[in-house]
């Protein structure tokens, strides 16, 4: 095999886990540090790329419209988080029905607002070649992206005072509480900071995929099974079950189509559970 | 809900017989009701009431797992999708030349079915949380949808009948039958309208039907304490198999009726509005009746049907809408709200006249029956017949990542007496209990009993071949009540009804727990509890009984009696307990074994052991 040809294999290969990576974290933050399964997640994507077409349609330079419009999907979080979850901690069934009520919610309201059918915006950058293939170099951004999103998420987890508190109101919230620690407003950041993520992926993917309303389904699927194949210890979690599906939806797309590609994600994750109930992070000997 | 629980409760075998009556009649008088009502109203009226009458079944489907079996599924619509295509493929493959459509229903059932086992295999075997449940049935769901959007292409059929893409599949057959030799009839709009009546009833007085028998009683208890129904040796996950199974063919049932409904089928059946609907259904209704299912689609599609007529776009707004405001203020349901407003407006009457006499008396009144009892007489019996089985370990370890809790320990333990295992906190006790009754697998080494090996057994196999143990947390059924409680852990053993009625009883006079039977088994008092999931443990009738902490929470009148019955346990069984209590232990005066640390310490009489300095310094965390 050419070498160019492998490089563009792999090239595909790394642009394919980069989007998997992006769509996964925000929701791994969520379900990983307050246990809310969010079943609006794929609107909030969707909600990142209406807010960076916005933007963009009316002058504004993409890059600028890209970062307000993950800021803005995080102030919405907050909102919702505000009014709706901070209600619903603990009661697991019900967060999954309101926030389902949320997104069937959200996807009528911006099909109502713009139609189901919208223009897309350029990809900002052109392409490079490698011997006989030319590549897109935006698949490059959303690698260094996902990368230095991912990262970043560790870092503010690890190292800051937030993400200090956070993973102790995660661990034992009444503990937290008999500490001083106010862990209402923590779960309020803890939200936001997972709803940006998920406005920052879809403002990323604005450019490369159809903005529609419903463009969440896509997403909502492949990143549910991605953030519970990870497993608990969410960011390595997230970062393996990207690159182990990501492999094998390439592969099936590559070899027959998209739809058997994303079929063969849901086929490898399911099989991974039933072996690893607990995801590839999770102890194996707990039972 | 609890009413449902009350009512499954007491039913001895006739009023199970007569609650049948009523539920038959019940459906006899709505079906009658429906089809005059069908055959007044307009053709065309009643062709649309089909569509409610085949929802109704539908949201039938998730009453019977989620209501039941606890087991909450987003993928109901999707295996009516996979119904209705596979009704499709089969009815205009085959319905020119058989002149029926009835097969093809039947292909639905067992095609909707048999994906819900495949899929309920992976979840239920693999051990996922119920949470994963819900994700994975969704996922499916959306691939599924997926796939059969993009299906346009000719390639995509079934010998005449394409998959149609996004189009969808048309040209569907009608419901029509035909006896051998006979002409051909298609169903006319009020014929469907009320066969489809008809069949929604049948299978909710189907569902009540299975919830009074034991499969359903132990749906219930599954959902209510998974680790407990497991431990009085019921195979957990082969009925959550069978539960979701039953479902998933109910469902696809259902949508082999829509597509000969509509005549039409098409992906948006698998995208997350259909899904989102079946759940809002029974939530409006209620998730744990059968009446639910039907009262919910009533007030939900008539809602969006009266809405829907000023601007149909809007109808997925007012469905979320509906779901948060249900999740807020409504939990439960419209019928479990109803009801808890009926009984408070009825209990605010009743406090008018003067106060009954207070049925629960503090617990003095309960003793363990220190004479001989009928339980100890089949615990004698189930344990005569068994040849003696001494429970070893050989070596076992258990690490929990880093941390070993039990450490390379060969223990055995004679087949019939007490014998205490003690130790200071963390000294590995709980878990060796784990490793013997099979909640936890062992890192190495094995488990013996009666020469067996059963270190790769499960825990409800080792419960039924005679492993009882009562958790340091009491485990029992806190929401249902103390007779079905000691019902579930009785039918577990001889898989008989009627033993189980009686053996309930005879455990209820024994416990001393007689009027507390109808109680929920939470509002026990903490010794009561302890007793009743010894109770629960003994109904099994074990041959190793495993005790941790039995006296946890007893007045030292309680400590005494529970001492008698652990010594009247050890006549027939071997019993093994894990105690804190000294006083306790030196009561039953029973051979000692210490742990520290995950090791074996030391073995002995309480007497040789309580002069050894080094056990006080191993509780006193002296070096």
């Amino acid at each position: 095999m050419a070498l160019d040809r492998l490089f563009n294999l792999g090239f595909d290969l790394f642009s394919g886990i980069a989007i998997l990576l992006l769509v996964s974290i925000g929701l791994a933050v969520i379900f990983g540090m307050r246990g809310i399964i969010n079943l609006a997640h794929g609107e909030f994507i969707m909600l990142g790329a209406f807010a960076t077409l916005s933007g963009v349609r009316s002058g504004m330079n993409v890059w600028l419209a890209m970062l307000i419009a993950a800021a803005a999907v995080g102030v919405f979080g907050i909102v919702l988080e505000r009014l709706l979850i901070r209600r619903l901690y603990g009661r697991l069934f019900d967060t999954m029905l309101a926030t389902w009520g949320v997104s069937l919610i959200l996807v009528q309201a911006v099909d109502n607002h713009y139609g189901s059918v919208t223009e897309g915006i350029r990809v900002p950058v052109g392409s490079f070649t490698v011997g006989e293939f030319s590549m897109s170099a935006y698949n490059l951004i959303l690698m260094g992206a996902a990368a230095a999103l991912t990262t970043s998420t560790f870092i503010v987890m690890r190292k800051t005072k937030y993400g200090l508190l956070a993973r102790a109101a995660t661990q034992s919230p009444t503990m937290a509480q008999e500490l001083g620690v106010n862990t209402s407003l923590i779960n309020m950041w803890t939200f936001g900071l997972g709803s940006a993520l998920a406005g920052a992926a879809g403002a990323l993917l604005a450019p490369l995929v159809g903005v529609i309303p419903t463009m969440g389904h896509t997403y909502v699927a492949r990143s549910f099974m991605t953030v519970i194949v990870g497993g608990p210890s969410f960011i390595a979690g997230t970062v393996s079950a990207s690159g182990l599906l990501g492999l094998v939806e390439n592969v099936a797309t590559n070899r027959f189509t998209p739809v058997i590609g994303q079929a063969m994600l849901l086929i490898a994750a399911i099989v991974i559970l039933r072996f690893m109930p607990q995801g590839l992070t999770g102890r194996r000997d707990t039972r | 809900m609890m009413a449902q629980l009350a009512r499954l409760a007491g039913s001895g075998a006739s009023s199970a017989r007569s609650s049948l009556g009523t539920d038959l009649s019940v459906a006899g008088l709505a079906l009658v009701a429906v089809a005059i009502l069908g055959n007044t109203v307009e053709e065309f009226t009643a062709f649309e009431w089909s569509l409610w009458a085949i929802q109704a079944i539908l949201a039938l489907s998730l009453v019977l797992i989620w209501g039941y079996g606890g087991i909450f599924s987003f993928g109901q619509a999707a295996l009516y999708g996979i119904g209705g295509y596979t009704y499709g493929f089969w009815a205009i493959n085959f319905a020119d030349n058989t002149g029926e459509s009835l097969t093809a229903v039947v292909a639905a059932v067992v095609v909707g079915a048999a994906f819900a086992a495949l899929l309920g295999y992976f979840m239920f075997y693999g051990n996922v949380t119920n949470v994963y449940v819900a994700i994975i049935t969704l996922a499916t769901s959306l691939v599924l949808f997926a796939f059969v959007n993009s299906t346009s292409g000719s390639e995509y059929r079934i010998g005449d009948a394409p998959f149609g893409g996004y189009n969808g599949m048309t040209r569907i057959p009608r419901l029509t039958w035909r006896l051998p030799g006979g002409a051909s009839h298609e169903l006319t709009r009020v014929q469907f309208f009320v066969v489809c009546v008809a069949a929604g009833l049948l299978i909710a007085v189907g569902i009540r039907i299975l919830s009074r028998r034991p499969f359903g009683r132990i749906a219930v208890a599954m959902q209510h304490n998974e680790l407990r129904t497991e431990l009085s040796g019921y195979n957990v996950r082969a009925h959550k198999l069978a539960l979701f199974t039953i479902g998933g063919g109910i469902a696809a049932f259902a949508g082999a009726l829509f597509a000969a409904w509509g005549r039409f089928i098409s992906p948006p059946i698998f995208s997350l509005t259909p899904a989102a609907l079946v759940v809002i259904w029974i939530l409006v209704g209620s998730r744990s009746s059968v009446a639910g299912a039907f009262i919910g689609v009533l007030i939900v599609e008539g809602l969006s049907s009266w809405a829907g007529g000023a601007d149909g776009n809007n109808e997925p707004i007012v469905l979320g809408a509906i779901l948060i405001f249900i999740v807020l203020f409504l939990p439960g349901g419209v019928i479990a709200n109803a009801a808890r407003a009926w009984a408070l407006a009825s209990r605010q009457a009743a406090n008018r006249q003067p106060a009954p006499p207070n049925s629960q008396e503090p617990a003095q009144a309960s003793q363990i029956q220190p004479t001989a009892s009928p339980v100890l007489d089949w615990m004698a019996e189930a344990n005569g017949e068994r040849s003696n089985s001494p429970i070893a370990t050989r070596m076992v370890t258990k690490r929990f990542g880093g941390l070993t809790a039990v450490d390379n320990v060969t223990l055995e333990f004679p087949s019939t007496g007490v014998s205490c295992l003690i130790g200071p906190n963390g000294a590995g006790k709980s878990t060796l209990f784990g490793l013997l009754s099979g909640q936890y697998s062992v890192t190495d080494g094995q488990v013996l009993l009666d020469e067996q090996n059963l270190t790769k057994w499960p825990a409800f196999q080792r419960a039924r071949q005679g492993i009882g143990v009562k958790l340091q947390v009491a485990s029992i059924y806190k929401e249902l009540s103390v007779r079905e409680n000691l019902w579930l852990a009785c039918f577990a053993m001889p898989h008989n009804r009627e033993t189980a009625d009686v053996r309930t009883e005879q455990l209820l006079e024994w416990l001393r727990l007689g009027e507390h039977a109808r109680n929920p088994a939470g509002l026990l008092s903490h010794g009561q509890q302890q007793w009743l999931e010894i109770g629960m443990v003994v109904a099994t009738s074990p041959c190793v009984v495993l005790l941790d902490e039995p006296t946890a929470g007893m007045t030292r009148e309680e400590t005494r009696q529970t001492g008698e019955l652990v010594s009247q346990l050890g006549e027939w069984a071997s019993v093994i307990v894990v105690e804190h209590d000294m006083e306790f232990v030196r009561q039953l005066g029973a051979p000692v074994t210490v742990l520290h640390r995950g090791r074996l310490f030391t073995q002995g009489s309480f007497d040789e052991l309580s002069g050894d300095e080094r056990i006080l310094d191993i509780y006193l965390g002296r070096e």
